[in-house]
């Protein structure tokens, strides 16, 4: 391009001699900044989009089970709604996740795919048991309330809370805490008001993620 | 203290970049050429003179994974690259704080 090789350019960029400290603080700082919410895949966008899929997920499960007398569970209809929510979800955290790791390699990659694995286990294992409630005849209050929900949610965040501790990542420690208390004190609101009660509590604690999230964006480095 | 006392290595904008980049992944991650070009901006001669320099200090590592044109390369800062970075950050500071 215009006769200057890439060598060329190299040297001219060395030799300009135009980095004074203030320069070099200033882009070192914008450096540091790209770099992590560049292989960073968590984003306020991404905890608004949670906050908002627990409020409307849970908050229809819960407009179709309120007028239940007796309780029957919620409606295949509002499942959909839920599950539909929870797979956009899932989605958009993949799609986040292979764009900020892409051409990143090493322990921090091995360590992630066994958390998936340990994860997706968890999942698994959680079902496993609901199916085997339902099998021996447990009925809709218990099977969708103790454990369609709120086991679900303190097993996960149980689990997410342990690796947030020993990486030392207090943010993230205080999410799962925080998680285990809402799905813990709505099982206290009953099988019809617990969905209400989840969806309202998880969206404030990923609303209060979000703005610190977004805090975090704009406020600048104290390390340099 | 004086700008002289930074590390001419780093006090570099490009290599500046480079190091900063490099430093913002877990330690023993590395990261592909292709990504760092894209996260930095620079031509990939550029970024390969600028690599180079740091290689030969000990401040990164490379690794050419596969052959043809599905060969990959990666690199990664290494300890004494992080301290370096480190030092320079506190000189930086230093000098700052002297203004």
């Amino acid at each position: 391009m215009n006769g200057t090789s890439d060598m060329g350019r190299a040297e001219m960029y060395e030799d300009d001699g135009g980095l004074d400290p203030r320069g070099a603080v200033s882009l070192l700082e914008r450096t540091q900044r790209q770099a992590q919410r560049g292989l960073d895949f968590r984003s306020p966008w991404l905890s608004l989009i949670a906050a908002g899929v627990v409020l409307v997920g849970f908050g229809a499960v819960w407009l179709s089970v309120r007028g239940q007398h007796p309780y029957k569970g919620p409606t295949a209809a509002s499942l959909v709604v839920l599950y539909a929510l929870v797979l956009i979800r899932i989605g958009t955290v993949l799609y986040a996740h292979r764009r900020a790791s892409a051409g990143v390699t090493g322990r921090s990659v091995r360590l992630r795919r066994a958390e998936g694995a340990a994860v997706a286990v968890t999942l698994v294992a959680v079902y496993v048991l609901m199916a085997a409630l339902a099998h021996d005849g447990a009925g809709h209050a218990v099977f969708y309330w103790v454990y369609g929900v709120t086991a679900t949610l303190i097993v996960l965040a149980a689990f997410w809370a342990a690796r947030s501790a020993v990486r030392e990542d207090w943010p993230q420690l205080c999410l799962s805490i925080a998680i285990m208390l809402v799905a813990a004190g709505s099982a206290l609101a009953g099988p019809r008001g617990m969905w209400l009660s989840d969806g309202v509590g998880l969206c404030v604690v990923l609303l209060g993620v979000t703005a610190t999230q977004a805090r975090l964006l704009q406020a600048p480095r104290s390390d340099t | 203290m004086t700008a002289d006392t930074l590390d001419p290595l780093i006090h570099v904008p490009a290599r500046l970049q480079i190091m900063a980049t490099l430093a913002a992944l877990p330690d023993g991650d590395a990261l592909s050429f292709t990504r760092l070009q894209e996260m930095i901006g620079l031509t990939p001669g550029n970024l390969i003179t600028h690599l180079r320099k740091l290689e030969e200090a000990g401040y990164l590592t490379s690794e050419k994974t596969g052959s043809g044109p599905a060969s990959r390369t990666s690199v990664a800062l290494t300890h004494r690259g992080r301290a370096a970075l480190d030092a320079y950050t506190e000189t930086l500071r230093g000098l700052l704080n002297g203004l």
